[in-house]
């Protein structure tokens, strides 16, 4: 391609490429991989540039692309005996099959768990780095994000009822870490109100 | 409890992200470009080091030589994994690892088998290949491992010495 069709992807894509990282940061909670990341799916989204011009949301779109690429890497890493170094927590199976339908479930949130403000960070930060890469792409594309069930259902290639039950099965998931007195990243100054 | 739900959002919403590297935007989007215009060079920073257990062997790269060796003894019977660290400058999908196995060495769970290939990714900086390998007869034995990107090769030898009862050099 020319190099006029890389100044218009320049264009097209710069103010996508800081979200696009913050998505991929929270995924793999690892700041070489999130950028390896955004590298992959922007030299994808280059070679379809004709498309990308197409696009009338490039960002959700970009952001479905991106996680077309890490459910791959997913796959492989997991296929292949190659152990990687320096991943985060999580070590789960893919999550597949998870069409049946959960409950809400936000009246189980524990109230006394968001009470200090600081150390609540740190322990979500712990939580987060534990959960399956599965929940926090839910997580950080619903309630950080902000994208709809359908927007996200539409990322992640799933109907809207499995984004749900992923999602609520995530929010399940981060409450249980949040409360697990065993959370091996809680400062060990635990205060009892926050137990 | 709809208000704990916005709390724990606010919480999530707070999240530190930490900063790309410096020029972060700028390179990615002109390596999206010139990526598909210019030949793969990531092999420049090489594979890197070998280790066997306990007793790490480090090879560093070495620009000129596309092949890394390193040995490693064992006693008769004895299982060992011994580990390869491949560093790859950046993310790689469909990098084909190929492990050639002779001599008087097996992998566990490949025994018969003197050739094994898959497909992987690498992720940057450094994946850990952690081979059980069985010293089955006393002699020499080798591992040879191929990892091949995009029509480049690089190569780690590991010679391998099976040591026979009573030898104790092993």
């Amino acid at each position: 391609m020319s190099d006029s069709s890389a100044v218009e992807f320049d264009l097209l894509m710069r103010g996508h490429v800081r979200p696009l990282y913050r998505y991929a940061y929270r995924w793999t909670g690892d700041v070489d991989q999130a950028e390896d990341l955004v590298q992959e799916t922007l030299t994808r989204l280059y070679s379809e540039l004709p498309r990308v011009r197409q696009i009338e949301r490039i960002r959700p779109w970009a952001a479905r692309v991106m996680y077309r690429i890490f459910v791959d890497q997913l796959r492989r890493a997991r296929r292949s005996p190659v152990v990687y170094v320096g991943r985060s927590g999580a070590t789960g199976e893919f999550l597949e099959g998870e069409d049946e339908p959960v409950e809400a479930s936000d009246e189980a949130w524990n109230p006394e768990v968001l009470t200090d403000q600081a150390f609540e960070l740190e322990r979500i930060t712990a939580a987060w780095a534990r959960l399956h890469e599965q929940h926090r792409v839910v997580l950080s594309l619903h309630e950080i994000e902000g994208y709809s069930l359908d927007e996200v259902a539409h990322i992640i290639e799933v109907p809207v009822g499995t984004a749900k039950s992923r999602l609520n099965r995530a929010r399940n998931r981060l409450r249980t870490l949040l409360n697990d007195g065993t959370n091996s990243s809680a400062p060990a100054c635990n205060s009892p109100e926050t137990q | 409890m709809v208000d704990d739900l916005s709390k724990l959002r606010e919480s999530l919403n707070r999240m530190p992200v930490p900063e790309p590297r410096e020029g972060f935007v700028d390179r990615v989007l002109a390596n999206a470009s010139s990526e598909i215009r210019r030949p793969f060079n990531w092999w420049a920073a090489g594979l890197g080091a070998l280790a066997a257990t306990l007793a790490c062997v480090a090879l560093l790269w070495r620009p000129a030589d596309s092949t890394q060796q390193a040995s490693v003894r064992l006693a008769l019977n004895e299982s060992r994994d011994v580990s390869l660290v491949i560093e790859s400058e950046r993310a790689l999908e469909d990098a084909t690892i190929r492990l050639y196995v002779t001599g008087s060495v097996e992998l566990a769970g490949y025994e018969q088998q003197h050739e094994i290939e898959w497909k992987t990714s690498l992720t940057r900086g450094a994946n850990l290949l952690s081979l059980p390998v069985i010293g089955r007869t006393p002699g020499d034995g080798k591992v040879v491992a191929e990892i091949e990107h995009d029509g480049r090769t690089r190569r780690l030898n590991v010679a391998l010495h099976v040591a026979a009862p009573g030898d104790d050099s092993a």
